[in-house]
């Protein structure tokens, strides 16, 4: 008993971890459980966004596990790979060993490599400044403030820096890499250029996902989730501000 | 010419955003169309004389019915797509012009361009939560 609770729980902590929302959580957590024979009014699960807590009763007395969690970065293949997995326990092609195996697999799976990472960001900022109407040298400016924005964020904002301050710096690169292509007169249009640069920070999961626990009736999860898109959101608009101020300052009230 | 550019362009950009948030390689095909899809349809409706919020409202609803609709097909969880089909409906010029005119002390364009994204956002917000509603079991009676 013990072990099918230990089971569910992982499979609910990698999944709040990667980036699902609660509903699936809680789901996967019964579901698991229920086929491994653990009856509904032997347990209960408590899931939000920032933590998990399970208690049970058990023939050796009772269960209990809190975990904590922090959302690090999405990993919705980590999602897609237990969604399956819960599917085919409930079809009875795992025993509980087997299940506990595959799981340890799903939480070890390696993430994109970082250069990848790196290319995506700058041919999505290249894609965004398209899409808004700039021209081919803004997109070449974009392209250029995506990548280096992307080597900020994975080597010195993810590891080592708080959301605000990550975010916040992550606005002011991008800033000063356009003004200074701007100065040196490569790229047109500012607004497209900064626009498509900083679009890898835009906080898209989150505010999916705080969306659809609000509306799902997870309140508490959802608020923090959509507080979280909000946060990271003005702080990127504060970073591209401060530069501009900044410039402002030195060179006069020049027009941008 | 334009909107073919604009629509690849937003393929492009949803595939980049799909490979940041990790979703597995042969989802990427389908999120392309879904973000793709979802922008080029804003964009024929700004054309044809809809405002922003109304066009991204209703290229919301778009984006998750296509989202849930290959969520029942590929047997995945939604979020797959939805993810990143949405981003290329997010406001990111107004949050920036609302930054902009901020710094410049120009407070009703601030404003102005403040509460047009708040708008958006509150549009992609409703796209979502209403689509999200359908039953599921109208998903699955469409498949077979």
């Amino acid at each position: 008993m013990d072990e099918v609770l230990e089971t569910a729980v992982e499979a609910g902590h990698i999944l709040l971890e990667s980036g699902a929302e609660i509903f699936r959580v809680e789901e996967t957590m019964k579901r698991i459980s229920r086929y491994y024979g653990v009856d509904e009014d032997h347990k209960e699960f408590f899931v939000l966004a920032n933590g998990l807590f399970a208690s049970g009763k058990t023939e050796k007395g009772h269960y209990a596990k809190v975990l904590q969690s922090r959302v690090q970065s999405a990993r919705l293949s980590r999602v897609v790979a237990i969604n399956q997995l819960s599917r085919q326990i409930e079809q009875g092609k795992y025993t509980l060993p087997e299940a506990r195996r595959e799981l340890e697999r799903i939480r070890n799976t390696p993430e994109p490599p970082k250069l990848l990472q790196i290319l995506a960001s700058g041919f999505g900022s290249a894609a965004f400044c398209v899409m808004l109407g700039g021209d081919f040298q803004d997109t070449l400016v974009s392209f250029i403030a995506g990548l280096l924005l992307y080597v900020f964020v994975l080597f010195v904002a993810n590891p080592h820096m708080s959301k605000i301050s990550g975010n916040l710096i992550g606005g002011m690169i991008v800033t000063v890499v356009c003004l200074l292509c701007q100065k040196i007169s490569l790229g047109h249009s500012l607004s497209h250029m900064i626009v498509g640069g900083i679009i890898s920070l835009v906080p898209g999961l989150s505010f999916t996902n705080g969306i659809r626990d609000i509306a799902d009736g997870d309140y508490i999860s959802g608020a923090v989730r959509l507080l979280d898109a909000i946060i990271v959101f003005v702080s990127i608009a504060v970073g591209v501000g401060i530069v501009f101020t900044v410039y402002r300052h030195i060179w006069g009230g020049a027009t941008l | 010419m334009t909107l073919l550019v604009h629509f690849i362009a937003a393929a492009v950009g949803t595939v980049a955003f799909a490979l940041i948030f990790d979703v597995p390689p042969r989802y990427y095909g389908l999120c392309a169309l879904i973000g793709g899809g979802g922008f080029l349809l804003i964009e024929i409706l700004m054309d044809l004389g809809l405002s922003q919020t109304e066009a991204t409202f209703i290229g919301t609803m778009f984006v998750a019915l296509a989202s849930r609709i290959c969520a029942v097909w590929r047997k995945c969880p939604v979020t797959v797509f939805l993810v990143a089909g949405i981003i290329p409906l997010v406001p990111g010029s107004r949050v920036y012009w609302t930054a902009y005119y901020l710094v410049m002390q120009d407070m009703g364009r601030a404003f102005d361009n403040g509460f047009l994204a708040i708008r958006v956002a509150i549009a992609i917000v409703l796209g979502i939560v209403l689509v999200l509603e359908i039953p599921n079991r109208l998903f699955h009676r469409e498949k077979r």
